[in-house]
C-alpha cells in the first residue's frame, strides 16, 4: 500500500511539472556535461591555473541541468518533438559547453574583445561536442600553455559528443524509452539504428560500453607506445570519438612516432566502423565485419586512397616510405573524420596543405566521404554513397530496359525505395549546404580553397581543412570570426546529419504561430490564405 | 558527318572572301566528307526496332563523329600541329565549351567560321537533344509543351514538328543577333561569328576584341540571356502566347538568379556606375548561360566573386535551353524532393507529389534528376583529380572541371584573370574531353551510350561467356 501511495505521489508530482521533452532531455544532458566539467575542474585544481573558473562552470551547468530535469517531464514524443528535443539538446549543450573556456578566460588576450573571445569559446565547444576537431588555438594562443584540466575537458567534449549525447541520455532516462529508438535515430540518422537488445536503453548501454572499451584499449596501446598517461588518455578520448583534438599544437607530429601513428590509425579505423558490427563480433568470437558491404567499401576507399596518394607523392619526388607513412596516416585521419595531424612543421611532407593539387583533391573527396553508418565518424557515410551509386546504376539500366524490375541492392540485401529516396534527399540538401556554406564563408573573407575545404570539413565534422586552415594552422588564420560562426553552425548541422537541425524549428514555429495568431500577429497570413 | 562536311564546304567558300589560304583543304575535305556521309547513309539500313538507348547511343556517336571531322579539319589545315590539340579544340567547339588553345588572330576567315560553326552546330544538336529527344522518351516529358488544347500551338506535339520549331527559333534568333551586333558596330563577319557564339552559348570570338564597345556588350548580354532561356518560353512568345509568361516559376527563377547574382557581384567588387553594372551583368550572364565570353576584372575581385561565378556556371540556365550545367528545372526538382523528404520525416506515411509550376513531376523524372546530380558530382571529382594529378593547381583543377562539365568557359584565377588552357599540360587538357562530352549530352545519355557501347563491345568479344567458362573451369 505504501509503495502505491508513493507511486501515486510521484505521479502527481510528475504531472505538476512542465511537460517538455526538450527541457527534460537537455536537463539530463547538462548533468552529464557538468560531470565532464567537474572532472576537468578537479584536475585543473591540482595541476593548472584555472580550477576556480572551471569549477564554477561545472556548478552552474549542473545547477541548470538539475533545475531543468526536476522541473520538467517528457511531453509528447511525436516526430516533430523528437527532432526539436534532439536539436535543442545539442544546441544548448554546445552553448553551455563554452562556459569553462569563458570563465577560465581561455580566449581572452590583449586587443581581443569579449565578443571574439565568446565566439572562439563557442567555436571550440561546438567543435568539441560535434567531434569535429577544428580549433581556434594556435600560435597566438598555444594549446600547450593551457592547464591540464582544461585540456582534459576539451578532450571529454569530443568523447561525450562522439557516441552521442542523446544516446547517453537514453541509457538512463526511463520515461522516454518507448521513443528512445526514434531519439537515437534522430541523433545519428543513417539507414536506421539496429537494436542490439530488446530494450532500447540496453542497446544504448551496449554502444557506450563498447565505446568505453575501445577508449581503454587505445589508451593502453598509446601508453605502451610511449605517450605519458595523461596524453594517452586524452588522445584515446579523441581517437575513439574520431574527434581529433590533441594536447599538443603539432598534434601527433609532436611525437613523430610511427608506432603512435599506427595505434591511432587502427583506433580511428575501428571507431569509424559500424559499432553494431563490433557488438555482433563479440558473441560470435570472430569478426563479422567482412560480410558487411559497407565495411568492405570503407576499407577499399582507405586502401585505394592510401595507394593513390602515395603514388602521387612519390611522383612529386618524395621518398616512398615517407610518402606511404604520411599518405596512410592522413588518408585514414580524414577518411575516418578523425582530423589528427602528423606534420612536424609547416610545409613538411606531413602538412597536406602544402601537398601538390592531386592529393589535395582526393583529400577534399575524403572530407565528404566519412566512415560507416552507426559509427562515431561524420561525413555523408559510405553506405549512402554506395546506395547512391547503386540507385544511379539502377536508373541507367532502367532506361536501357524500361520493363525490367530492378531493385537497388547492396551486397545481397535489397534496399527499400523509401530509403533510397530519403538518401537522395539527404545528398541533395548536403550538396546545397556545401555550396551555400562555401559561398557565405568566402563572402566573409576566405579564399576559395580555404572556404571550400573549411565548409566540407565543418559539415563532415572532419577537423582541419586545406589552404590557410591546414593541419598546422589554426582556424583563426583561415577564417574571420563571422565565418567561424557559420562553420560552427555547419558542424552542428553536419553532426545531426542536417534534417534534425532544420526540423527542430517545426515545433517552435507551430507554437509561435498558435500564440501569435491568438494575439493577431499572423492575421495578415490568415487573410491571405482566406 | 554530313554536318561537318557541310560546315567545311561553307567555310571553304567563306575563306574565298578573304585570302583563301585554306580554301582548297576545306573544300576537298568537305567534298570527301559529303561523299562518305552519302555512302554511309545509303549503305546503312534503319533498324526495324529502335530502342531509346540506341537513340542516345546514336546521338553520342554523332557528336563524336562531328568532333572527329572538325579535328581532322584543324589538322589538315595546319591550325594545330598535334592530334591532342586538334581534339581539344574540336571538342571544345562542338560541345560549346569555349576553352581554346588556338589564337584566333592567326586564323583566316574559313577556319574562324569552322570554329564558330562547330559551336553553332553543337548548340543546335544540344537543343534537339533537350527538346526533341529526351522529353519524348526520357525525363521531363511532363514539362514539354505538347498540348494543343484551347487552340494553342504547342512547341513539341511530335518529334517532327518539335524539330521544325526548334530550327525555326534557333536560326532567326541567330540572324537577329547578327543584325544587332552589326548595328552595334562589330563588323559584318565579326558579327556573324559573335551571333553564332551567342546563340549556341559557345563563346568563341573572332580576332581582336570584338566585344570591346559598350553597345556590343549590351547586345551580347541580351543575346546570352535569350540563349539561356528555355525554347518553350521563346516559342510561346513567337506563337503569341506570351501573356502570363512571367508566371512560369522557372523563368522567374532564371531572372531572379541573374538579378541577384549581378547585385552580389557588383556589391562584392565595389559598387560603381553604369559601366561597372554592365560589366557585372555581362560576367554573370556569361556564366549563368554558360556562354563563356571572357571579361577582364575591373579593379580587385573579392574572395567570393570567383566562388559565385563557379556556382552560377554549375547551376546553368533554364532547362530546354542551349546552355549546359545542371539547369534550373533539375535544381528545383531536387530542392522539392529534399523538402518532400523532410516532410516525410515528420509524416512518414504522407503521399506527396512533386509539383513544379502547374505540372506534377513524375517519379521517373525526379529519379533521373538525382542521378544527374550523382553523375555530375562524381565526374566533377574524377575530372578534377585527374587534371590536378597532371600538374595544375587545386583551384584551376576544380574550376576547369566545373567549366568542362557545364560546357562553359573561361577558367579564371582567384583574382578573376582568365587562364589560357595552352599553359596546361596536354594530359590535363585531354582529361577534360570526356567531361565536356558528358556535359553537352546532359550527363545520363552519355552514361547510357557508354554502357550500350560497352555491352556491344562485350557481346562482340563474348566477354561474359568467356568469363563464365573460365569461372566454371576453375571451380571444376
Amino acid at each position: 500500500m505504501a509503495s502505491l501511495a508513493d507511486r501515486d505521489h510521484e505521479m502527481t508530482g510528475m504531472r505538476s511539472r512542465w511537460a517538455t521533452t526538450t527541457g527534460h532531455l537537455t536537463g539530463l544532458a547538462l548533468l552529464f556535461v557538468s560531470a565532464g566539467m567537474g572532472l576537468g575542474a578537479a584536475v585543473e585544481l591540482v595541476e593548472g591555473p584555472d580550477g576556480a573558473g572551471m569549477l564554477l562552470a561545472s556548478i552552474l551547468t549542473g545547477g541548470l541541468g538539475l533545475l531543468l530535469w526536476r522541473m520538467t517531464r517528457p511531453g509528447g514524443l511525436d516526430h516533430a518533438t523528437v527532432f526539436t528535443a534532439v536539436g535543442g539538446t545539442w544546441l544548448i549543450v554546445s552553448v553551455v559547453g563554452a562556459l569553462p573556456y569563458l570563465l577560465a578566460g581561455t580566449f581572452e588576450r590583449p586587443g581581443v574583445g569579449f565578443s571574439v573571445a565568446f565566439a572562439d569559446a563557442l567555436f571550440e565547444s561546438i567543435s568539441g561536442y560535434t567531434a569535429s576537431g577544428s580549433t581556434v588555438f594556435g600560435l597566438h594562443n598555444p594549446i600547450v600553455e593551457q592547464g591540464a584540466g582544461l585540456l582534459l575537458y576539451r578532450q571529454l567534449t569530443q568523447w561525450i559528443g562522439g557516441m552521442g549525447i542523446v544516446v547517453l541520455v537514453v541509457t538512463v532516462l526511463p520515461s522516454v524509452r518507448a521513443a528512445g529508438l526514434g531519439l537515437i535515430d534522430a541523433e545519428a540518422p543513417g539507414s536506421g539504428v539496429d537494436r542490439l537488445a530488446p530494450r532500447v536503453a540496453d542497446t544504448a548501454r551496449r554502444f557506450w560500453l563498447l565505446y568505453l572499451a575501445l577508449t581503454l584499449l587505445v589508451a593502453v596501446s598509446l601508453l605502451a607506445a610511449g605517450m605519458s598517461l595523461f596524453d594517452a588518455i586524452c588522445h584515446a578520448l579523441s581517437t575513439a570519438s574520431t574527434g581529433g583534438f590533441s594536447t599538443q599544437d603539432a598534434s601527433l607530429g609532436h611525437w613523430d612516432s610511427v608506432v603512435i601513428e599506427i595505434v591511432v590509425m587502427l583506433g580511428l579505423v575501428i571507431a569509424a566502423a559500424n559499432f553494431t558490427l563490433h557488438a555482433r563480433s563479440l558473441p560470435a568470437r570472430r569478426p563479422v565485419h567482412y560480410r558487411d558491404p559497407e565495411f568492405r567499401g570503407y576499407l577499399a576507399v582507405l586502401s585505394v586512397g592510401t595507394l593513390l596518394v602515395t603514388w602521387m607523392l612519390v611522383a612529386e619526388g618524395y621518398g616512398f616510405l615517407a610518402s606511404l607513412r604520411n599518405a596512410a596516416f592522413n588518408v585514414v585521419s580524414l577518411g575516418t573524420s578523425g582530423g589528427f595531424g602528423n606534420a612536424t612543421g609547416g610545409g613538411g611532407i606531413g602538412d597536406y596543405a602544402a601537398w601538390p593539387a592531386g592529393p589535395q583533391v582526393f583529400l577534399l573527396f575524403l572530407l565528404i566521404f566519412g566512415g560507416c553508418t552507426g559509427s562515431t565518424s561524420g561525413g555523408v557515410k559510405i553506405m549512402r554513397l554506395r546506395i547512391g551509386a547503386a540507385h544511379a546504376y539502377r536508373t541507367l539500366r532502367l532506361i536501357r530496359r524500361p520493363r525490367a524490375v530492378l531493385p537497388v541492392r547492396i551486397g545481397n540485401q535489397v534496399v527499400a525505395d523509401h530509403l533510397v529516396e530519403r538518401i537522395a534527399g539527404f545528398v541533395v540538401v548536403y550538396g546545397m549546404f556545401l555550396a551555400g556554406g562555401t559561398l557565405v564563408v568566402s563572402a566573409l573573407g576566405s579564399d576559395l580553397p580555404t572556404a571550400l575545404s573549411g565548409t566540407f570539413s565543418a559539415l563532415g565534422n572532419m577537423g582541419p581543412a586545406l589552404g590557410d586552415a591546414g593541419p598546422t594552422a589554426s582556424y583563426v588564420d583561415g577564417f574571420s570570426t563571422p565565418a567561424r560562426m557559420v562553420l560552427a553552425f555547419l558542424m552542428l548541422v553536419g553532426r545531426l546529419e542536417i534534417f534534425p537541425m532544420i526540423l527542430m524549428l517545426v515545433v517552435p514555429y507551430r507554437v509561435l504561430q498558435r500564440h501569435s495568431s491568438a494575439v493577431g500577429l499572423f492575421r495578415w497570413r490568415s487573410r491571405r490564405s482566406g | 558527318m554530313a554536318a561537318a562536311a557541310g560546315l567545311s564546304l561553307v567555310a571553304g567558300l567563306i575563306d574565298l572572301t578573304e585570302r583563301g589560304q585554306n580554301t582548297p583543304e576545306l573544300l576537298v575535305a568537305g567534298g570527301l566528307g559529303g561523299v562518305l556521309a552519302s555512302v554511309a547513309a545509303s549503305r546503312i539500313r534503319r533498324p526495324a526496332r529502335i530502342l531509346f538507348s540506341d537513340i542516345l547511343c546514336g546521338t553520342t556517336v554523332a557528336l563524336l563523329a562531328m568532333v572527329a571531322g572538325v579535328a581532322g579539319l584543324y589538322l589538315l589545315t595546319g591550325t594545330v600541329e598535334r592530334l591532342e590539340d586538334a581534339l581539344f579544340e574540336a571538342v571544345s567547339g562542338c560541345t560549346t565549351t569555349a576553352l581554346s588553345v588556338v589564337d584566333p588572330n592567326t586564323l583566316g576567315r574559313g577556319l574562324l567560321f569552322v570554329r564558330s560553326g562547330s559551336q553553332w552546330l553543337g548548340g543546335l544538336g544540344a537543343l534537339v537533344l533537350a527538346v526533341v529527344i529526351l522529353p519524348f522518351r526520357g525525363d521531363g516529358g511532363e514539362f514539354a509543351d505538347r498540348s494543343g488544347a484551347d487552340g494553342r500551338k504547342p512547341l513539341a506535339p511530335n518529334h517532327r514538328t518539335a524539330l521544325r520549331n526548334v530550327v525555326a527559333i534557333y536560326v532567326p534568333v541567330c540572324l537577329i543577333l547578327w543584325v544587332a551586333y552589326a548595328a552595334a558596330g562589330a563588323g559584318g563577319f565579326g558579327s556573324l561569328l559573335l551571333s553564332m557564339a551567342t546563340v549556341s552559348t559557345g563563346g568563341f570570338v573572332g580576332p581582336g576584341d570584338p566585344l570591346a564597345t559598350g553597345a556590343v556588350r549590351w547586345v551580347a548580354i541580351i543575346g546570352m540571356a535569350v540563349a539561356g532561356t528555355s525554347v518553350v518560353v521563346l516559342w510561346r512568345l513567337v506563337a503569341g502566347r506570351g501573356r502570363g509568361l512571367l508566371r512560369s516559376r522557372e523563368l522567374r527563377s532564371y531572372l531572379f538568379l541573374l538579378v541577384v547574382a549581378t547585385a552580389l557581384f557588383t556589391v562584392w567588387n565595389g559598387p560603381g556606375g553604369v559601366s561597372e553594372i554592365r560589366e557585372a551583368l555581362f560576367t554573370v550572364t556569361s556564366a549563368v548561360s554558360t556562354t563563356g565570353f571572357a571579361s577582364s576584372p575591373a579593379g580587385e575581385w573579392s574572395a567570393a566573386a570567383p566562388v559565385l561565378l563557379l556556382l552560377l556556371v554549375a547551376i546553368g540556365p533554364m532547362s530546354g535551353s542551349v546552355g549546359g550545367g545542371f539547369q534550373l528545372l533539375r535544381l528545383r526538382l531536387l530542392l522539392k524532393a529534399a523538402i518532400r523528404e523532410m516532410v516525410r520525416q515528420l509524416h512518414p506515411r504522407v503521399v506527396a507529389r512533386i509539383r513544379v509550376g502547374d505540372r506534377v513531376a513524375s517519379e521517373n523524372t525526379v529519379r533521373q534528376a538525382t542521378v544527374v546530380q550523382f553523375v555530375f558530382v562524381s565526374l566533377l571529382f574524377v575530372t578534377a583529380l585527374v587534371v590536378a594529378a597532371f600538374g595544375t593547381e587545386l583551384v584551376t583543377a576544380l574550376s576547369a572541371a566545373v567549366h568542362a562539365l557545364a560546357t562553359a568557359g573561361p577558367v579564371r584565377t582567384l583574382d578573376g584573370l582568365v587562364l589560357d588552357p595552352s599553359d596546361w599540360s596536354r594530359s590535363a587538357r585531354l582529361s577534360l574531353v570526356p567531361a565536356m562530352v558528358a556535359g553537352r549530352l546532359y550527363f545520363y545519355p552519355a552514361a547510357i551510350a557508354a554502357g550500350t557501347l560497352g555491352s556491344h563491345v562485350g557481346d562482340l568479344l563474348q566477354v561474359r561467356r568467356r568469363w563464365r567458362r573460365w569461372r566454371t573451369g576453375t571451380t571444376k
